[in-house]
């Protein structure tokens, strides 16, 4: 098992949390306090950048949607980059590809704030 | 007022600093040893062989309360201990220091004045001549009343703790008893008979210690038909549980009062969006179907909640997938969209339902995802044997993951016996 580090950053669109190593039933309340803890603004853009997930449970995709709330709750918008292949199948199979706005890569989707979320 | 005591070698030029200090130091020192045995911080105490008093100084004097008077030649020893004392001194404490000469550090009990007892220390020791003869004894009384109710203060906290560990192990007992009435909830304890269809079930839980979050049920619907749902719920442990519990419940009350499979999902939808909307959010996929007998097969009306596609095996040896692609997750938005589909179970079909801990697995040296593919081609490779068969061999299957099988599985199987006698007359 792989610890999960979660590192913050500023882009333009908002915050950008680079999300590396497992994210499941133990790390998943990680990704809920980093979130929580986020000063986030209305009208800006969440997003996760997921290149370095080694892998995502049914927990992980609960906070992952945990994000998503918090997000619109501050009247923002939240976007997935990077997502690995497995994840994406998940997500596939959840019906979650079409709730999250989906961009291959952190760069991408900080630069295109007004076609995201 | 401060003395200096680490003075060892002074500085050229302090030597009248050191005579002025030296003076105070020895004007505050007892002036004889009188005083010093009259007034020292423990009791004294000197008696003949058979303990009769000869000295005893005033420290100890002030405890008893007694005038010297009425003590020296007068009381031995023993008087002045309590009757457990006093007992304690004759049986031990006497026989011990005639035999060794001295007795060190003994706990007893003296009455002090005012008619209360005092717990002491008592070191003896027998003074004999140069010719080695016993001429008296010498005994020193600690204080120890300090000492006993620091003791006492432990022994209480220590029997606390006793306590405490007692009830958390009453705790964790009853903790285990309630977990596993719980899980027992969330599971049918069996399947009920259905006429004209047989069923098989299977349930794996990945860790005895977290609730589980897979559950299935079949019950009837009314008009002979039955109603069944396999479904997995986010996360793990009493909150997962809790809203397996919700899931389960929900969806047979729906199924009351409306049958209809993407209806029943959207019932469950609302009731889970509107109860975990704030914080702890939860959800869960699940495929929900009715089965309705009609002329020696049964019809299946099933939809799904973003749920792995059921399979159906053929009687003919086949298997395929009843896709049921872009149903959503339940519980994430307000409104959301499940996908239904029909399907006809022929005698010799069995319909399969799977939680992903199945395809999910990870299989071989090099982990890798088992997979929908694998699962199809298992399940054609079976020979068409109905529900009970198939459930046995995909436990063993389950089974041959070993610890890469780490999720819990639901599987439930429905199926059309293919020994039906013709068509229609019995169903």
């Amino acid at each position: 098992m792989r610890p999960l580090t979660i590192t913050t950053r500023e882009a333009v669109t908002g915050p950008v949390l680079e999300i590396t190593g497992d994210l499941d039933h133990e790390t998943a309340p990680e990704l809920r306090k980093a979130v929580d803890d986020l000063t986030f603004a209305s009208g800006q853009l969440l997003v996760l950048d997921l290149a370095g997930l080694a892998f995502c449970d049914s927990s992980g995709i609960s906070a992952l949607l945990s994000a998503r709330n918090l997000a619109i709750e501050h009247g923002g918008r939240i976007a997935l980059a990077a997502v690995p292949a497995n994840t994406t199948r998940i997500l596939r199979i959840v019906g979650l590809d079409q709730v999250f706005a989906i961009h291959p890569n952190a760069a991408t989707a900080t630069a295109r704030r007004s076609a995201a979320g | 007022m401060m003395c200096r005591t680490d003075q060892s070698a002074p500085e050229p030029g302090e030597e009248q600093d050191v005579d002025a200090t030296d003076a105070v130091f020895t004007s505050l020192l007892e002036d004889s040893a009188e005083e010093l045995y009259e007034q020292a911080p423990c009791g004294y105490l000197s008696t003949l062989m058979d303990g009769t008093i000869a000295k005893i100084n005033t420290t100890l004097l002030d405890w008893l309360g007694l005038e010297r008077s009425r003590v020296v030649g007068r009381m031995r020893f023993a008087d002045l201990l309590t009757v457990g004392g006093k007992l304690y001194h004759e049986t031990h404490f006497a026989p011990l220091l005639q035999m060794k000469g001295e007795v060190s550090g003994i706990a007893m009990d003296i009455k002090t004045a005012g008619k209360q007892r005092m717990p002491a220390l008592v070191t003896s020791k027998v003074k004999t001549s140069e010719d080695g003869e016993p001429m008296l004894i010498r005994t020193t009384v600690f204080d120890a009343r300090e000492r006993r109710a620091y003791e006492a203060e432990l022994l209480r906290g220590r029997k606390a703790a006793e306590e405490a560990r007692r009830q958390a192990e009453a705790d964790r007992i009853r903790l285990q008893e309630a977990l596993a009435v719980l899980q027992q909830s969330l599971l049918p304890p069996e399947l009920p008979e259905v006429p004209g269809l047989e069923t098989g079930s299977y349930y794996h839980t990945a860790s005895p210690d977290l609730l589980g979050g897979d559950f299935y049920d079949l019950f009837p619907v009314g008009s002979g038909r039955w109603a069944f749902f396999l479904g997995d719920v986010c996360g793990k442990g009493p909150q997962a549980a809790a809203v397996t519990s919700l899931t389960r419940h929900t969806l047979r009350a729906a199924a009351l009062h409306d049958a209809d499979p993407v209806t029943v999902l959207n019932t469950l939808n609302t009731v889970l969006h509107d109860r975990y909307t704030s914080g702890d959010t939860r959800y869960c996929t699940a495929i929900f179907g009715v089965l309705e007998p009609d002329d020696g097969h049964f019809g299946v009306h099933l939809a799904s909640g973003g749920h792995p596609s059921a399979l159906i095996q053929r009687a003919d040896g086949s298997a395929d997938y009843l896709p049921t692609p872009g149903g959503l997750l339940v519980g994430v938005l307000p409104q959301a969209s499940f996908t239904a589909a029909r399907a006809r179970l022929l005698p010799g079909d069995t319909l399969l339902l799977y939680t992903d801990g199945l395809t999910e697995a990870r299989t071989g040296p090099d982990r890798e995802l088992y997979g929908d593919d694998a699962l199809r081609a298992f399940t054609a490779a079976q020979p068409p044997a109905g529900p009970k068969a198939l459930i046995t061999a995909l436990s063993g299957l389950l089974a041959s993951f070993g610890d890469g099988l780490d999720d819990d599985t639901a599987l439930l199987a429905l199926g059309v016996p293919a020994a039906l006698p013709t068509p229609g007359a019995k169903v």
